[in-house]
């Protein structure tokens, strides 16, 4: 399967900015399942300077600076992928339990294992709190298949949580989201993040895109589908695998991976810094993902 | 009194130092690179992964050369046995050496014939190898800019940086003073933008760039680590070295060094254990009375002893070790050896920390002999730090035959000592541009209360209509509105307002907050002033902090005496600024800044004494006022032997030139300065602003008519020639103040994120 995707993240300020530097995580990395073919970012205004780099985590990350006044600031990134085909799902049911993905976590000495302890501890968005521990107990239950446990905690999440657009922000803590189980895929990754390390499992943030279909009979709207958000579970030995707790399912085809982290703010797609702009900017994405063949 | 190592000694520590530089060295290369210590499991990951100061942002940056630690300094007591034992090593941007170079410099000046007889070591190679280690960090430039990057003048450590910077040569930059564009980073200095290769960094990395590091980050350059990644920009210590500080790896340095190095290392380290390790727990849960429990990151806290902790304290850190324990270590405690210190006129025993100093350089370190000594307050003080107050001492390695000198200069040293204009960055400048402004204003403001004070307290009655002249112009010079002119009911109980103008610091316009501000713009151009002028300005602040005692008996008890010593200590600033400050951009704005300043006193004090047409001797005593108040009443008396004509006093205040005081004076000094300012942008024959409208305050001044401004009008009452006149050339002064400072001067508003991180905490 073939992917063009179109990302245009547009700011408007209410006062010109005349310089700003940004980091933008908008360019989909190479991963097992994935490739991406081809890539190009259009920035308007013309920065004054860009650059590409490989990030700590591997992903594409895309430098630029403008220098000029400007009152809008308009950013596509526009990229082709190309997906593998599937043709298994995993056997959940098989391989370690939870009580053997903890004890070979700790006394593994493989290298992708001691690596993957990192994303036991604490990051900038998810510290673990009881509730969180507790939340995810009745799920990961020693004797139970790893994998198995996880979906159900995904399960879990998209019957729990209700998907409400207007009741987080980027910076809504963790506590919140999980007393009021309200929110957005990137709360719903974290509030999975957060009850699996909180159990001492090693899970990490994963954004990207997914590609929505039409209503039956209906044409396709350009930038209906969205930027989205799911996490990865580590089973020593046997890798990492995806789930999406905001549709209740396993990471497949129409997941498509930009780049992952500890969580959000390791991944953001766009961060900046501006010398101006007032205190009201207006900000609009909009993304299609559009199917090639 | 120095702490003095014998040469044999320092011969074994010497080669412990290197080894262990280079161990670090090859350490952060593979923490931020491939990794190897923890795929491999020397390092156990919790150990990196949880610190605070290892910064993902920052993997794959390398400089240029073998090194990427350029300075490396640890701290070490002697103990018992008298073996010396690390206990912290410092990478992130070691505080001390121009302390040790400080002390150094006082100590050769107290004692030179001990020191030379005792054949002590030389500091001045370890400074040369760092400015020659600094410039090859830049290899592709010719002729590379360092600058030395501090986080203020607010920093304690700040007096170190300036020390340091201007022994080295470099600018003292703060991260305002630099931008980003087009792909480097720039320092902005009058002469415009100049490019920046190396940064000697006194900020922490974490501050660095508010862009991929703490974005709320008021200490950094936005998109820094970027140019760095680019390798457009070296900085030393690069980005991420405070990792090193992380003392978890003292615990595992034996296998580090094993790794990297094929051996332990030399220099014995304190016995650390890491709350991360189960055995490790337990033993420390077991021993806390003989251990000091620090957090892995110094942001984290303070270390604390167990043994001397209260018990409910004791109780929260152990629940503290147990909840998240790979946050923790615990190191046993050393009893450092006592060593002799004069305290109180008397040599004490006291407990000394060592901190030494290694350099890159070629293809190995250079070690600095001796180092910092700091010395604990009380016998027996568990933790010595500057920033909980320590006494410094020099330390001394002694040979036992007097030193080689000092080889040559190596070449590529030669070549960046002849670079010429290092630059100013303009933040600088402006601080002394306010410098001279904000010290002409407290003059003025000062010898106008004097005056009145003398006058209201004189044995003659002041008339009424003078007395309320008087306070007026007090109100009106000092700029403390609304005062005296919009609250006539103060003008019969003068008082208390006066007493506020002089002290109420939370006043505009008050003695006290100019003074202050003055001291604040002294502050961040220290590394411009020399030392006799910073003794001044420490006067300056030393009589103001007495002030309040000194007025406290009110107008009765002859504040005007007071004010003197005050006068006194900006005089002698000024002085010195004439007499002992090159004449460089910075003086020359100085000067500006002091001439504009006091071209506005004149003019202010004249229209609030003379405008308004009195009776002649009403008018003779305002005249007296001005004359006294602008320093000339001597002048003016022999001159003009006592006869109070209002024309004459304008001749000597306003056009005059032999007057340094006068008005036409200001304006001559000012032509002089303005023409030697730096060029900015295009050059053209064309006049700039500032030239304009300073020949229009020339010729407007020199075309007028003494007799016609000292007229009044016919039925006004007032002289509103001079009113006319004087108005004009107050709008023209302040427009060249205002265009001059457009033009050199940075005034862009503060960067803001386009997301806010709230989550960073």
């Amino acid at each position: 399967m073939r992917y063009r995707i179109t990302h245009v993240t547009d700011y408007r300020y209410s006062i010109p900015v005349g310089r700003c530097y940004n980091l933008a995580h908008m360019v989909p990395r190479d991963t097992g399942r994935q490739t991406c073919t081809r890539n190009q970012i259009h920035v308007s205004p013309a920065p004054a300077s860009t650059h590409k780099h490989q990030d700590y985590f591997g992903n594409n990350a895309y430098f630029f600076a403008i220098q000029k006044d400007h009152d809008q600031l308009s950013i596509t990134a526009e990229s082709e992928v190309e997906m593998q085909e599937q043709g298994w799902t995993p056997g959940l049911a098989l391989g370690l339990t939870c009580g053997e993905v903890l004890a070979r976590l700790r006394s593994s000495s493989a290298p992708e294992c001691l690596l993957a302890r990192e994303y036991v501890l604490d990051s900038p968005m998810i510290r673990a709190f009881p509730a969180l521990r507790d939340y995810a107990a009745p799920s990961l239950r020693p004797e139970r298949p790893f994998l198995e446990a996880v979906q159900e905690l995904n399960e879990r999440i998209y019957r729990d949580f209700t998907y409400d657009p207007g009741f987080t922000t980027v910076a809504t803590p963790l506590q919140e989201v999980l007393t009021h189980k309200r929110g957005v895929c990137q709360d719903f990754a974290h509030v999975a993040i957060g009850c699996l390390r909180a159990a001492g499992f090693a899970a990490r943030y994963v954004s990207g895109y997914l590609e929505t279909l039409p209503p039956p009979g209906q044409e396709k709207l350009v930038g209906s589908d969205a930027t989205h958000a799911w996490f990865a579970v580590y089973s020593p030995e046997d890798g990492w695998f995806e789930f999406d707790p905001t549709n209740d399912k396993i990471a497949a085809e129409q997941h498509i991976v930009t780049a992952w982290g500890r969580d959000y703010s390791d991944v953001t797609p766009l961060r900046g810094v501006i010398f101006g702009g007032g205190d009201k900017h207006d900000l609009s994405v909009a993304v299609t993902v559009q199917r090639l063949a | 009194m120095p702490f003095v190592i014998g040469s044999d000694e320092w011969a074994k520590i010497e080669s412990g130092l290197l080894e262990r530089a280079e161990l670090f060295n090859l350490l952060l290369r593979d923490l931020y690179g491939p990794r190897d210590l923890i795929r491999t499991g020397v390092i156990p990951p919790e150990a990196i992964f949880a610190h605070g100061g290892f910064l993902r942002a920052c993997a794959g940056i390398r400089l240029q050369g073998e090194h990427d630690l350029i300075i490396h300094s640890v701290d070490m007591v002697r103990t018992a046995s008298g073996d010396m034992c690390v206990f912290a090593d410092r990478a992130q941007s070691p505080s001390g050496a121009g302390y040790a170079l400080e002390n150094r410099t006082v100590m050769s000046r107290v004692l030179p014939s001990l020191f030379r007889d005792s054949h002590v070591h030389r500091l001045a190679h370890f400074f040369q190898r760092l400015r020659a280690k600094l410039s090859q960090l830049a290899p592709n430039v010719d002729e590379p800019r360092v600058v030395v990057l501090t986080p203020g003048a607010l920093n304690e450590t700040h007096f170190e940086h300036a020390y340091l910077a201007n022994y080295l040569g470099y600018p003292l930059v703060q991260s305002g003073d630099l931008m980003v564009r087009n792909g480097f980073v720039w320092m902005k200095s009058l002469e415009g933008l100049m490019r920046v290769d190396v940064i000697l960094r006194r900020v922490d990395d974490w501050f660095c760039d508010p862009l991929e590091l703490k974005s709320d980050s008021q200490l950094g350059v936005p998109g820094l680590l970027g140019v760095a990644r680019q390798n457009r920009v070296a900085i030393a210590n690069p980005l991420g070295a405070g990792v090193l500080e992380n003392p978890v790896l003292l615990r595992y340095l034996p296998q580090i060094s094993k790794r990297l190095l094929g051996r332990e290392p030399r220099l014995k380290s304190a016995a650390t254990y890491w709350c991360g390790e189960r055995k490790d727990l337990a033993y420390v849960l077991a021993n806390l009375d003989q251990l000091i429990i620090k957090p892995i990151f110094r942001g984290m806290g303070r270390s604390q002893t167990y043994a001397v902790m209260s018990n409910a304290e004791r109780a929260a850190l152990v629940q503290q070790l147990q909840a998240q324990p790979q946050l923790y270590v615990a190191q046993e405690r050393i009893v450092p050896s006592h060593v002799p210190t004069m305290i109180a006129g008397q040599l004490q025993p006291r407990p000394a920390i060592l901190r030494t100093f290694a350099v890159a350089s070629e293809s190995s370190y250079l070690i600095m002999p001796g180092g910092l000594t700091r010395v604990g307050l009380t016998l027996g003080s568990p933790l010595i730090s500057n920033q909980l107050g320590s006494i410094n001492k020099d330390t001394w390695v002694v040979a036992s035959e007097p030193e080689r000198p000092v080889e040559n200069v190596p070449l590529g040293e030669r070549r960046a000592q002849q670079q010429q204009s290092v630059g100013l960055p303009s933040r600088v400048v402006e601080n002394l541009f306010w410098l001279g402004r904000y010290a002409e204003r407290a003059e003025a403001s000062l010898r106008v209360l004097r005056t009145t004070f003398v006058m209201l307290n004189g044995a003659d009655m002041l008339p009424r209509n003078c007395r309320h002249l008087l306070l007026r112009a007090v109100t009106e010079v000092t700029s403390s509105f609304p005062g005296f002119t919009a609250q006539p009911e103060l003008l019969d109980d003068p008082e208390k307002e006066l007493l506020a103008v002089v002290l109420d610091g939370g006043r505009l316009g008050s003695v006290r907050s100019c003074l202050q501000a003055m001291l604040n713009c002294a502050e961040e151009s220290k590394e411009l002033l020399s030392s006799d002028t910073l003794r001044v300005i420490n006067d300056v602040r030393d009589v103001m902090t007495g002030l309040d005692q000194a007025l406290e008996g009110g107008l009765m008890s002859a504040p005007e005496e007071a004010l003197d010593p005050l006068v006194t200590a900006l005089m002698a600033l000024s002085g010195l600024a004439q007499e002992s400050m090159i004449r460089g951009v910075g003086w020359r704005f100085m000067e500006i800044g002091r001439r504009i300043e006091r071209g506005l006193q004149i003019i202010t004090l004249i229209r609030a004494l003379l405008v308004r047409e009195l009776p002649d001797g009403e008018q003779a005593t305002m005249l007296l006022a001005m004359l006294q108040v602008l320093e000339v009443i001597i002048t003016y008396r022999r001159r003009y032997r006592g006869r109070m004509d209002i024309a004459q006093g304008l001749e000597l205040t306003l056009i005059d030139t032999s007057n340094p005081r006068s008005l036409l004076y200001q304006f001559g000094q000012l032509q002089d300065h303005i023409a030697n300012l730096p060029e900015v942008g295009i050059s053209s024959r064309e006049l700039q602003a500032e030239q304009r409208a300073l020949l229009e305050a020339n010729t407007t001044l020199r075309l007028s008519h003494l007799v016609d401004l000292a007229r009044a009008g016919d039925d006004s009452g007032r002289r509103d020639e001079l009113d006319q006149v004087l108005g004009r050339l107050y709008h023209l002064l302040t427009t060249i103040g205002s265009v001059v400072s457009d033009k050199y001067f940075d005034h862009r508003v503060g960067p803001q994120q386009l997301v806010r991180a709230v989550w960073e905490g």
